[in-house]
């Protein structure tokens, strides 16, 4: 293989999101409102795309110097990449390292894909149950609606 | 089982259990001497974005029927969701009023769920757009048990727009609930019932022997069936298309000459209004019984609101 020497800094405190199915950095980002993060903490937040893995072929990486992330926050990265893992490092240390689990129920990150939804004619903050991981198949609180892959549609999260 | 203060928004979230509770309620209610005394003192807001006929008059007369009294509207045009208020504002400020329970009927999906969280008393969904439209799968569900005595076992057929029909959709799912039954779903292949509903019978009904199978005219099962549920075909969804609508109007047509080998009791239902789908000689028949079907909607909805104010349990 081509020596490829590109790599992103370690952190010394935060978080890193590893084995991100390449292309699905972006949408993680979005959905974790890393922007508002950023802007609001002036930390810094590093995004690797298609890096090589050994498991996955190519991946992609976040690293947010911020600890303010819980895994319980972060379990919404599995809706997209079900099989990353998300390290806390402190002191420059991998302090726990855990594979995030997909939720059984997620808040105002997705939008409803029925446009007679009252969720898209009214400011309602969405609410979705998952009801199945394989494929992740989401059901409308409000509406019932079931949908899965394509129509799944995440929102950018606009603030802490 | 107690059903005070609940809210009643989909059948999805309803047991067999608790459906089978409300069903067996409806005749001990209809029949109370102090059924008149029942829900005395109680306000029920109506607050209906949608024009309805049956189920907004039914609420009305069930509500006085157990003594009790109603409020609210019943256009949109003349509260103040003209001038954009929030579905959410609307229901907070009646909630507010002293009602002791609201009935919504609203022309969005999800808008009856969205009532209830806004909400502290209880909600009762009388049609969330295509989406729920609990208390008419309770009487259909009801009028099964009073016409057949049961509702495991049952062979029921479903006739017409099956694509668009709610309460087809409905019905359909809290059948799932129940055992041994045979579904028969009649339509033009244009209408036909939803795939995703046909692989979930499927899938659920393996496991309580229920069947499923699709059909294109209603001769073909008449002889075989307990119900035949008759639904319109919707002119609103297809209204470009007129000339089909007539075609589909002449082939799923019920007349009273077809009933000739149906089983002596069976019934024939539909959510009404019906238009041209069923003839106006089988009025007549013995088999008839959409009339007596609406009219169980009083007697369900009278249930469903003493249940919830906790005037019976």
């Amino acid at each position: 293989m081509k020596e490829r020497p590109i790599t992103i800094a370690k952190i010394r405190n935060g978080i890193v999101i590893d084995h991100i199915p390449a292309g699905e950095a972006l949408a993680i980002f979005q959905v974790l409102g890393l922007n508002a993060l950023a802007r609001e903490t002036g930390d810094i937040i590093a995004v690797g795309v298609n890096f090589d893995s050994a498991s996955i072929g190519r991946k992609d990486i976040i690293k947010v110097e911020n600890l303010s992330l819980t895994l319980e926050m972060l379990n919404v990265v599995a809706l997209i990449a079900p099989h990353a893992t998300v390290s806390r490092i402190e002191d420059g240390e991998v302090k726990e390292k855990n594979k995030v689990t997909i939720p059984q129920e997620v808040g105002d990150i997705v939008i409803c894909p029925d446009r007679f939804c009252i969720t898209n004619h009214e400011e309602v903050p969405g609410k979705f149950i998952v009801i199945d991981g394989e494929p992740v198949t989401l059901k409308c609180y409000y509406c019932e609606t079931e949908f899965f892959g394509p129509l799944i549609r995440y929102k950018e999260r606009r603030s802490l | 089982m107690n059903f005070q203060g609940k809210d009643i928004i989909s059948m999805k979230y309803l047991t067999r259990e608790e459906i089978d509770h409300i069903l067996a309620k409806v005749d001990q209610v209809r029949n109370l001497p102090e059924k008149g005394r029942l829900c005395a003192g109680k306000v029920c807001a109506m607050m209906f974005f949608e024009p309805s006929t049956r189920t907004r008059t039914s609420f009305e007369v069930a509500m006085r029927n157990l003594g009790g009294e109603v409020g609210g509207f019943y256009d949109r045009k003349i509260t103040s969701a003209e001038k954009d208020e929030s579905l959410w504002d609307t229901v907070k400020m009646h909630d507010g009023y002293g009602f002791n329970v609201i009935v919504i009927r609203h022309p969005l999906k999800g808008a009856a769920r969205l009532a209830a969280e806004a909400a502290e008393i209880p909600v009762i969904n009388a049609g969330d757009g295509p989406n729920q439209h609990p208390t008419q799968t309770l009487l259909d569900l009801y009028s099964l048990q009073e016409t057949q005595g049961r509702i495991d076992g049952l062979t029921i057929a479903m006739v017409g727009d099956l694509a668009n029909g709610r309460t087809v959709h409905s019905m359909t799912e809290a059948l799932l609930k129940y055992t041994d039954c045979r579904m028969i779903f009649i339509s033009p292949r244009d209408l036909a019932m939803p795939r995703f509903l046909i692989d979930k019978c499927r899938k659920v009904g393996a496991q309580r022997n229920i069947t499923v199978e699709e059909g294109s005219r209603i001769e073909d099962y008449i002889s075989e069936v307990d119900v035949l549920y008759m639904t319109r075909i919707q002119v609103e969804r297809l209204e470009e298309r007129m000339a089909v609508v007539e075609k589909l109007r002449s082939i799923y047509r019920l007349e009273a000459g077809m009933l000739r080998n149906a089983r002596p009791t069976m019934k024939v239902m539909h959510p009404l209004p019906r238009v041209t789908e069923i003839a106006p000689d089988v009025d007549a028949t013995p088999h008839a019984y959409y009339f007596e079907q609406a009219r169980n909607g009083l007697f369900v909805r009278e249930t469903l609101l003493a249940l919830i104010l906790g005037a019976v349990q």
